[in-house]
């Protein structure tokens, strides 16, 4: 039996050090000040900012939330006030907060994603950048980054020329074989993946006949997506060795836990602060409890141990 | 409301021109102080409910006790209620009443959410964050025309209230599809709102739009709406034509409620006090977000 207070719940995500495995996922958390007096600081590892590019974005036209059972619609498409003004005008804000700071990246251009990737790495107050080569909510090419393994590798190769720091490559679901991209990015140089952004999908108006979103379509997020976002982690962690934030309709701490079996080092709570804003408290909370209980005391100890073990794999016993 | 003033009213009576001076300044100085002060975001509060009536089939008036919210939420505020159900994001209500130690809550079941919501009864607890947003302000407004669309009504009862202790003349201009949905009109009554009603089918009031009715009606000093789009767009049309400021409380689908996640915005001026500090576009339009520069915004701001 191990104590709750000798569980060290600490990761690290490819250079990116964490006293706890949570980060907040990016767009759902603003610059952290927005949730700054709602949820306990306790809970968050690190937060992920929502995504910049090079130039200010308005976004797409409302309505941009559609909430759906078991999940959520959303179409915002990569509003944000560019790179150079945020750096100018916010960043100040982060280095007061008690946790670690990713950028987000994002981009419509090899060019775009390397200027956007060196203003950030310029800054100390940014620890690791995610490059977010998934979003499913801007006109065609977005996404087609992520769906295609020989783009996101040069996204990733020209991220990784500009910067030392952790570089984290965010992954959609939306391929037909996910660890193909995985091991593109990591072999491009990433040091960690995040897996999965947004599933596609669209709702529909019956008394308009048109689609809900003002986009049309837009990624879908909740607990709607988890059985989706934990295979792809069990998938991508046999195809690679470095890190992964599981992340996808994570709530609670059973549902966490099964992405940290899965394979992730550290997961990433979204859609759920909307529902409660204190979930990243209780998963943390939670987790050194789980450990104690079965007196383990480290995250390595259960990360990845739902995967065969190596004898079952010889046997051919999972198929 | 603060403890202290209700127990003034309640033992020296809410008439009288003295008392009427008395709370007309009180909520001057109020709103004055307030208006300076940055928003909060609010807190997680755990409430207990205390009552639940079902207004109208469908239509569910929540009552909970909620000593701190009810003492620091302001006409047009809302709260995010997390509905007790799993895997669903809290859902953004306007506070429909706030007096002494309780709130309540006026809802539409439409979801899975509401539905959640709506099965809670006296005795069950509610986690819910809040006040938050932005209110309407009230400040020497004496004539007032108050335009409601469906549950837009949540929002507006607080306004109206307030106005009436301050002597403002307020008309209630509510509209709904039946007038079996025309609920909760007593409160106004008793407010000493004057009510005029309209109903799309015709069965109460004027038949059609509230809209309609509303452009029927003589000039009022100000307008506030709180509805549906459409009502909104045609309340700020009518106020154009008369040349009347106009508050608006939009409705809209909301994430996170906080400002983090730009999921619930509206086009404004970026001349407009409430515009959030982006960067200059060359139209000069920039997206707020309803949840937190809103939901209140004055007519003439938008660019929708």
């Amino acid at each position: 039996m191990v104590s709750v207070s000798e569980v060290d719940l600490s990761v690290d995500v490819g250079g990116l050090h964490l006293r706890r495995p949570t980060l907040m996922a990016s767009g759902c958390y603003g610059s952290g000040e927005e949730f700054a007096l709602l949820a306990e600081p306790a809970g968050i590892g690190a937060i992920v900012l929502k995504s910049l590019t090079k130039e200010p974005r308005v976004g797409n036209p409302m309505p941009r939330l559609v909430h759906t059972p078991s999940g959520m619609l959303n179409a915002i498409g990569l509003a944000n006030p560019g790179v150079d003004w945020y750096l100018e005008h916010e960043a100040v804000k982060l280095s007061s907060l008690p946790y670690a700071i990713v950028g987000s990246v994002a981009g419509f251009s090899v060019d775009e994603y390397r200027y956007v990737c060196e203003r950030l790495a310029e800054r100390s107050e940014i620890a690791a950048i995610e490059l977010n080569v998934s979003c499913p909510n801007v006109a065609s090419e977005g996404e087609t980054f992520a769906c295609d393994p020989e783009l996101t590798a040069r996204v990733v190769r020209a991220a990784r020329a500009t910067t030392r720091k952790p570089l984290i490559v965010k992954l959609s679901p939306n391929v037909t074989d996910i660890t193909e991209v995985a091991r593109g990015a990591e072999a491009a140089g990433a040091d960690a993946l995040a897996i999965v952004n947004t599933v596609r999908g669209m709702a529909i108006d019956v008394e308009t006949w048109r689609p809900r979103l003002g986009n049309g379509a837009g990624g879908l997020s909740g607990p709607a997506i988890r059985p989706i976002a934990v295979l792809a982690v069990y998938e991508v962690a046999r195809a690679v060795r470095v890190p992964i934030v599981g992340q996808g309709g994570i709530e609670t701490l059973f549902d966490a836990l099964e992405f940290f079996l899965a394979g992730a080092s550290a997961i990433a709570i979204g859609t759920a602060n909307f529902g409660d804003p204190r979930v990243p408290e209780r998963i943390v909370t939670g987790l050194a409890e789980y450990l104690a209980e079965r007196g383990l005391n480290s995250m390595s100890e259960i990360v990845g141990k739902a995967q065969p073990s190596r004898a079952e794999r010889t046997w051919g016993a999972t198929g | 409301m603060p403890r202290v003033l209700l127990d003034y009213i309640r033992y020296n009576g809410s008439g009288g021109k003295r008392v009427q001076a008395f709370l007309a300044d009180f909520y001057k100085n109020l709103e004055k102080k307030q208006a300076v002060q940055t928003i909060g975001r609010g807190r997680v509060h755990v409430v207990a409910v205390t009552d639940r009536k079902e207004a109208a089939p469908g239509i569910i008036v929540l009552g909970l006790f909620a000593p701190e919210l009810a003492a620091v939420t302001r006409p047009g505020q809302f709260v995010m209620a997390m509905p007790p159900c799993n895997g669903a994001a809290a859902v953004a209500l306007g506070v429909y009443q706030a007096c002494a130690d309780r709130i309540a809550l006026l809802f539409f079941v439409t979801g899975r959410r509401t539905r959640g919501l709506a099965m809670l009864v006296p005795g069950d607890t509610l986690e819910l964050f809040g006040p938050l947003g932005n209110g309407f302000i009230l400040d020497g407004l004496r004539d007032v025309a108050i335009v409601a669309g469906g549950v837009g009504i949540a929002s507006v009862l607080l306004p109206a209230i307030q106005l009436r202790r301050c002597g403002a003349r307020v008309r209630l201009f509510y509209g709904a599809r039946t007038a079996q949905r025309l609920v909760e009109r007593e409160r106004f009554a008793e407010a000493g709102c004057e009510i005029v009603a309209a109903t799309q089918d015709g069965s109460e009031g004027v038949r059609g739009y509230v809209t309609d009715a509303l452009r029927a009606a003589k000039r009022p000093e100000h307008v506030l709406a709180c509805g549906p789009t459409p009502m909104l767009r045609a309340t700020a049309e009518i106020a154009a034509e008369w040349n009347v400021s106009a508050q608006l409380a939009l409705e809209e689908t909301f994430g996170c409620g906080v400002g983090a996640c730009w999921g619930c915005v509206v086009p404004i001026a970026q001349s407009a006090g409430q515009a959030p500090p982006f960067p200059r576009r060359h139209d000069g339009v920039v997206y707020a977000r309803i949840c937190r520069e809103g939901p209140v915004f004055r007519a003439g701001d938008l660019r929708w």
